[in-house]
């Protein structure tokens, strides 16, 4: 590790909660703040987080619509090209092309589409496999609720549309950020240094 | 968790069915009699099919708020807990239906030809079935069937009001314990009432996929008017602070669930007589693939399956009431048909025919409905205000 002597970068702050309805509380909180990055992790579902995060809803849903649709059609015309137009076979007297015959086989790849490009797409949206970042902290899958502001990068100077962009949200200051969470009800907050996973 | 509000919930009582919708139901019933009687003078047979279909029809949606209300019961449900009493309610036709069954009995020479002897005499297969298949068997079976169902309701129904007062959580555990038996007794008799009831207006014919086709009908058909009854109170302010957008959208996913069910459960039943392609079974698709029975037969793959699972398909349309109101209507009427599609093609098997006999039987029995529906709301208190899990269901956020 040729930076390990260097001072670790700062990527963000993290206050620790206890308790779910604080977390969702002063979620609301930072979101009406107006940073560019922020996000909360908690050790099972907090109903209502999304919300108070103002996540838009996923488009995971249409994928899976899409991919299922797909799969139906490709699973029928398949069967035909095989049964009807490549290889006919004469199956119980019943004509080539037999639509109750292809269906169970058109249902199940309609599902197996579904549910690969389902999972698939989750993986790409949600940007796993990470091999950037380090869990902030274990007790986020115990016992603790985490908001981690992060820090924005650093865009250059000469880069205008970068500029622009975040201009249009709060600056991040560490010390401003930490306030904020501590006002918030945090029980612990410090910065975090990027580790990376490795 | 941390929804445990120690706000005391609204109770909103009874709900009183305005008289203007009672008097409706009231012409309805005198509609429903007056085509009845002179359906009877004019085509006694036609007539009696159609009092048996809607007689199935209705019997299904009461059966189908106990089945309902059982399986909260049964898995302890948290989130159905303010929509459950709307199912209880729908179980105070059972009776009635007792009667109309108990009607039928003056038609069975018209509509069951197992019923003349000298039909079933040198028939084999009819002699075969002929123990089964007697009047005196059939009536008491299913009156005894309908009674027991009858007996478990009002016991679990019961069971739910008294929770109202005494707000006892032994009375949850108690219904709990039941659940099983009437689901039980149910099973076995609603499939029992299925066979009879129409698979035999076609003697010679079977499927042992029957009694299981006509029960996704049932469930398909009561979600949809569990849907529409909860909507409908929700927006008049019955239900303002109990039944919120979550609650409408999980009767939205059952909605949608047990449209694929009845599907599922339709082409499987149809794919295994297809295939297989024996004589003695596929009569009966046969039929309702010939003359303009091949349209209503296609209505139910698009307009009783794809129509109502494109429509729900999406979250949006599950939260969005208007929307479930008319796919809910949609979907009774296309159980309405379902069923006409199993009873009637053995009288007409060139087309179906709806006219004013049909039309006028279904008023009178949907006015016996509204009116003994109305009478139990009226009388009970329209929120299961006792039960121990409506607190956290009310306060319910989900996805």
């Amino acid at each position: 590790m040729a930076n390990a002597t260097q001072t670790p970068q700062l990527s963000g702050v993290v206050g620790f909660f206890n308790d779910a309805h604080v977390l969702i509380e002063a979620t609301k909180k930072v979101r009406d703040q107006n940073y560019q990055f922020f996000d909360c992790f908690t050790p099972y579902p907090v109903h209502g987080l999304e919300a108070a995060q103002g996540l838009k809803r996923s488009p995971l849903p249409f994928v899976t619509f899409v991919a299922g649709l797909t799969g139906g059609t490709l699973g029928y015309l398949f069967q035909y090209w095989t049964s009807a137009v490549d290889w006919p076979i004469n199956v119980g007297g019943k004509p080539f092309h037999s639509g109750p015959a292809f269906i169970p086989i058109t249902f199940e790849l309609t599902v197996l589409f579904a549910a690969l490009s389902t999972v698939g797409a989750m993986f790409l949206l949600n940007g796993l496999p990470n091999t950037r970042r380090k869990s902030v902290d274990p007790s986020v899958t115990c016992d603790r609720f985490a908001i981690v502001i992060e820090r924005p990068p650093v865009v250059a100077e000469d880069d205008e549309k970068g500029q622009a962009k975040q201009a249009k949200y709060k600056r991040f200051d560490e010390a401003e950020a930490k306030g904020l969470l501590e006002k918030l009800g945090a029980s612990e907050v410090r910065s975090v240094y990027a580790e990376g996973w490795f | 968790m941390q929804h445990s509000h120690s706000m005391e919930i609204r109770n909103p009582g009874p709900f009183q069915v305005s008289g203007k919708t009672r008097s409706w139901f009231m012409v309805f019933v005198a509609l429903g009699v007056v085509a009845f009687g002179a359906g009877l003078g004019v085509d006694a047979k036609r007539t009696w099919f159609s009092f048996v279909h809607n007689h199935f029809f209705f019997m299904s949606l009461a059966l189908g708020g106990a089945f309902f209300a059982s399986i909260q019961f049964l898995t302890s449900a948290m989130w159905s807990a303010p929509v459950r009493r709307i199912s209880e309610a729908f179980t105070a036709y059972i009776p009635v239906a007792m009667v109309t069954f108990a009607i039928l009995y003056f038609g069975i020479h018209h509509i069951y030809e197992w019923s003349h002897p000298s039909v079933v005499k040198g028939d084999v297969i009819l002699e075969g079935k002929a123990g089964y298949l007697s009047i005196a068997f059939f009536m008491v079976r299913n009156l005894v069937a309908l009674g027991l169902l009858y007996f478990f309701t009002r016991k679990l129904v019961g069971n739910s009001l008294t929770q109202d007062v005494t707000r006892d959580y032994a009375l949850s555990l108690k219904n709990k314990g039941l659940a099983p038996g009437f689901l039980l007794i149910f099973a076995i008799g609603f499939t029992m009432a299925s066979f009879d009831q129409l698979m035999s207006l076609d003697p010679h014919w079977y499927s042992t996929m029957f009694g299981v086709y006509c029960f996704a009908g049932l469930f398909y058909s009561v979600l949809a008017l569990l849907g529409i009854v909860t909507v409908l109170l929700k927006r008049n302010g019955t239900l303002a602070g109990i039944v919120n957008e979550n609650h409408v959208h999980d009767l939205g996913k059952f909605m949608f669930a047990f449209t694929v069910f009845w599907a599922y459960i339709g082409f499987s039943q149809f794919m295994l007589i297809w295939y297989a392609n024996l004589p003695e079974e596929t009569g009966y698709f046969m039929t309702r693939l010939q003359g303009s029975w091949f349209y209503v037969t296609v209505f139910l793959l698009v307009g009783k399956f794809m129509t109502p699972f494109f429509l729900l398909l999406p979250r949006d349309s599950k939260r969005n009431e208007s929307l479930l109101v008319g796919v809910g209507v949609f979907m009774l009427v296309a159980q309405w048909i379902d069923v006409l599609w199993m009873s009637q093609p053995e009288l007409f098997k060139e087309g179906p025919r709806v006219g004013w006999i049909e039309i006028g039987t279904m008023l009178g029995f949907l006015g016996l409905f509204g009116l003994a529906v109305s009478r139990f709301m009226a009388k009970h208190n329209i929120v299961a205000i006792g039960d121990p899990r409506l607190a956290e269901s009310v306060h319910h956020h989900h996805q």
